[in-house]
């Protein structure tokens, strides 16, 4: 049985993991003095979408690279398919797809001629025009084509990486930033199709810097600075970045200060409480499913007539921004 | 055998990647072709075959030993190396005009050219020149040994042209004497012995005058002919033999038989001596003075003109530096784009991609040599007398061993000006060290070796021999540059292999 385990040791129960496609221990990247990757360790479970966020210059990309043998660590170790990425044979190396953070094909190429030339890079038969035009399509490229793509935008770029990464149907996709400068409409469809992937049984690790795409993974990982701050699952990241799940309280009247100090010394109450306005205010409390009804009891014996009542869910990007300021604090 | 055929499927999309990249840019195709093709056109049409003529002024003073006329005449008689400007006794106004381009050059005559040859040594003329081309400094040197060339040869004409005179007298003597053999002859056989005397001292008085007039006459008269006595020519000898028959001990002595057959041998001798001099005479001066000159004949098939002669060099130099930029600009490119890092990650191998890149190159560069090829041959008529197909083989070993050069360069180059500066560097190895400007003896032989890592070195000389000799290849040459292909192809795979395969 593999575990997710960040070396930050205050952190949420790790989450348990079977029959792990990746496993990373303890990696480090030097490059010269700069500690770019700094001592992570976390695994990726088959047949799941892992997700790693972080700021720009966290350590991503080069993570990715180290993942797929591009890099070799400067200490740790990575596994891949039960092999060290820099030991694949040519059949393993088949069986990935990566696509770069930039777009690394030929701008003098059309579509079409870039993706035929992926295509062939993964020794795919010379029956391969019906993959390639499903690929193109499903990026919404195949009217585009016979454009050069010096031609194109730099989204539509994005498109034909992403097209020539999945081509030739591989079992473990590196995406780095897939989605950076596409819209959010195609997004939405990419992280679709991520899914549809993931449930054929595709292993999917991905970076993004869109905190709030981290919803979609089962898994995500937050960097920052090199280190690995937490792997966990969405909603357990929220809870951690809380301490608790939160709740939206809202009263007909206004809310007096003896009231909310009452509030506060219920036990399933956590000791943090936001005014969020003259008559609300939002909860801190250990299960929101279990608070509300006790939270409604409680009211109804102060005589406090409850005007609304409902869990809060905070964005990704509060997560984020919670999960890094002790980061951030403790410079 | 999948795994072979999706290793030829990986090379393909090499081969097809960098044709269409290649085809995209028509301009550069068109250049490719065009531009050797009218730079041997237009230096086939510009090309002229004749010395370069040299504004040429002569320097001599009021008193000089030669007249002004006589310089105006050699300089004229130059005139397919010299243009007269004049003859001038201001030294310093002559090299005025020198350093302002008005001349090109100023020959000064020796100043007391007389009295130095008197005194046994030779006069100096002075050539100046405002060169500082090498070529041209030698061309300068090379016409002022022509030009003293000439002077001296209008001095020996001088000389023969006096000889001939002087010869119309020897022949007076000689006829003298001849009359007076016959008269002792005569007196001898009459029994005369007074008579025989007395014309045995007027022949002897003949023979002494002919000595005395005969001079440089018979040295230049011996010149003409090949000497059996290495101290005298066969005129010289024979004059001797004349002296030493007509000074023998008074014609009375022997029996009469004896003075008779003396007598017989004198006039015979100087039957013969005439017979010279009247030859001597006839004989055109200038002949005289060069009685030999030169003459080339090639036994090769042809004699092809200097451009004809230049173009299997200038195909195989754009070959080589067409495979060898397009190779070097190839990877580092590659790597710049950033596609090393997805060859890095697929399953493609540093074989397969080099693979791939050296059949479109060498399908590029066969397209273009082709193309060449039929211009040069078509319509610039460069000939091509040997076998077509020999000619494509070496084309495709000059192709591939300059691929090889340019992929490592490629792969040791960070970026793509380092990669066309080191292209740059072997085309300007391959213009001086190839024989391409200039023949491979004309090296020291240790610095031949550069010539011999250089692919151009051998496609010129291959493609020469097939085109210009209608031959077969010299199968040592071919085989040695394939050899060094099949060496760079071995460094180049190690090098990409380390670079696909190794991570950082």
């Amino acid at each position: 049985m593999a575990v997710a385990s960040p070396t930050d040791t205050d952190q949420s129960p790790p989450v348990q993991i079977k029959d792990s496609v990746i496993s990373a221990q303890h990696l480090t990247k030097k490059f010269g003095d700069e500690i770019v990757v700094n001592d992570i360790s976390f695994d990726v479970p088959r047949a799941s979408i892992f997700g790693f966020i972080g700021p720009s210059g966290s350590g991503k990309t080069t993570t990715v690279r180290l993942l797929t043998g591009v890099y070799t660590p400067t200490t740790g170790q990575v596994i891949v398919f039960d092999h060290s990425p820099d030991k694949f044979s040519q059949a393993e190396r088949a069986r990935l797809g990566y696509m770069p953070q930039l777009f690394v094909l030929y701008p003098n190429l059309t579509v079409w001629e870039n993706l035929n030339f992926a295509a062939s890079l993964y020794g795919m038969g010379l029956f391969r025009g019906k993959r390639l035009k499903e690929a193109l399509k499903f990026v919404e490229l195949y009217e585009h084509r016979g454009k050069l793509a010096r031609n194109i935008s730099g989204g539509m770029l994005r498109r034909l990486s992403l097209a020539a990464t999945l081509v030739h149907d591989p079992q473990l996709l590196f995406l780095d930033e897939p989605t950076a400068g596409i819209d959010p409409v195609l997004r939405r469809k990419f992280w679709d199709r991520f899914r549809e992937l993931k449930d054929q049984g595709r292993t999917i690790f991905i970076t993004t810097q869109y905190v709030s795409e981290a919803d979609n993974c089962d898994l995500v990982g937050v960097q920052n600075n090199g280190k690995l701050l937490l792997v966990d699952t969405p909603q357990g990241l929220r809870q951690h970045a809380y301490g608790g799940e939160m709740v939206d309280f809202q009263t007909a009247q206004e809310f007096d200060f003896q009231a909310e100090a009452r509030l506060r010394a219920l036990s399933f109450v956590r000791a943090k409480t936001i005014r969020t306005g003259p008559n609300s205010l939002r909860i801190l409390v250990d299960q929101a499913s279990t608070a509300t009804p006790d939270l409604m009891g409680w009211a109804q014996q102060q005589n406090i007539q409850v005007k609304s009542l409902e869990p809060y869910v905070p964005s990704f990007e509060d997560v984020f921004v919670e999960l890094v300021r002790p980061e951030v604090e403790h410079g | 055998m999948a795994n072979f055929f999706r290793g030829v499927i990986r090379a393909s999309a090499f081969i097809r990647k960098e044709i269409f990249e290649i085809l995209r840019q028509p301009r550069l195709v068109a250049t490719l072709v065009l531009g050797p093709f009218l730079i041997l056109f237009v230096f086939g049409i510009g090309y002229r075959d004749q010395p370069r003529s040299l504004r040429t002024l002569f320097v001599a003073q009021a008193n000089s030993a030669i007249a002004a006329q006589d310089i105006e005449k050699y300089g004229k008689s130059m005139s397919a190396f010299l243009v007269y400007a004049g003859v001038t006794d201001n030294l310093d106004a002559a090299l005025e005009q020198l350093h302002r381009g008005q001349v090109d050059l100023v020959i000064v005559e020796p100043s007391d050219a007389a009295s130095t040859i008197t005194n046994n040594q030779q006069a100096l003329f002075v050539l100046y020149h405002h060169e500082i081309d090498p070529t041209q400094v030698s061309y300068v040197d090379y016409l002022g040994w022509l030009f003293v060339g000439e002077v001296n040869q209008q001095v020996l004409r001088s000389f023969a042209v006096q000889g001939q005179k002087d010869a119309v007298n020897m022949h007076a003597n000689l006829q003298e004497a001849h009359q007076n053999a016959l008269a002792m002859r005569q007196a001898l056989q009459s029994g005369d012995d007074a008579l025989a005397l007395q014309k045995e001292q007027a022949l002897t008085g003949n023979v002494d005058a002919i000595s005395l007039a005969a001079g440089a006459t018979l040295g230049l008269l011996d010149s003409l002919h090949p000497a059996k006595d290495v101290n005298a020519g066969p005129a010289q000898s024979l004059l001797n033999e004349l002296r030493q028959s007509a000074s023998q001990p008074g014609s009375t002595a022997g029996t009469k038989d004896e003075r008779l057959a003396r007598v017989d041998k004198i006039d015979k001798d100087i039957t013969d001596l005439d017979a010279r001099i009247t030859e001597f005479q006839s004989i055109d001066p200038d002949i005289i003075i060069s009685p030999f000159r030169s003459e080339t004949k090639g036994v090769a098939n042809l004699q092809p003109s200097v451009s004809d002669f230049f173009a299997p060099a200038v195909l195989a130099l754009l070959l080589q530096h067409l495979a060898v930029t397009f190779a070097a600009l190839s990877i580092v490119r590659e790597r710049n784009v950033g596609t090393m890092e997805l060859f890095r990650v697929s399953p493609l191998s540093a074989g397969e991609a080099l693979f791939g890149k050296y059949i479109s190159y060498m399908l590029f560069g066969g397209v273009i040599a082709t193309i060449l090829s039929a211009l040069l041959v078509l319509a610039l008529h460069v000939p091509m007398l040997g076998n077509w197909w020999y000619f494509a083989l070496v084309v495709c070993a000059v192709l591939f061993t300059s691929l090889g050069i340019g992929f490592a360069i490629s792969i040791v180059s960070q970026t793509d000006s380092q990669a066309v500066q080191y292209s740059m560097i072997i085309l300007l190895a391959s213009v001086f060290f190839s024989g391409f400007i200039m023949s491979l003896e004309m090296l020291w032989s240790p610095v031949r070796v550069i010539s011999w890592m250089l692919p151009t070195t051998y496609g010129t000389l291959l493609l020469r021999d097939i085109a210009l000799r209608g031959v077969d290849p010299n199968w040592g040459l071919l085989g040695g540059l394939i050899a060094i292909g099949l060496g760079l192809m071995f460094i180049s795979w190690l090098l990409m292999r380390r670079l696909i395969m190794s991570s950082h």
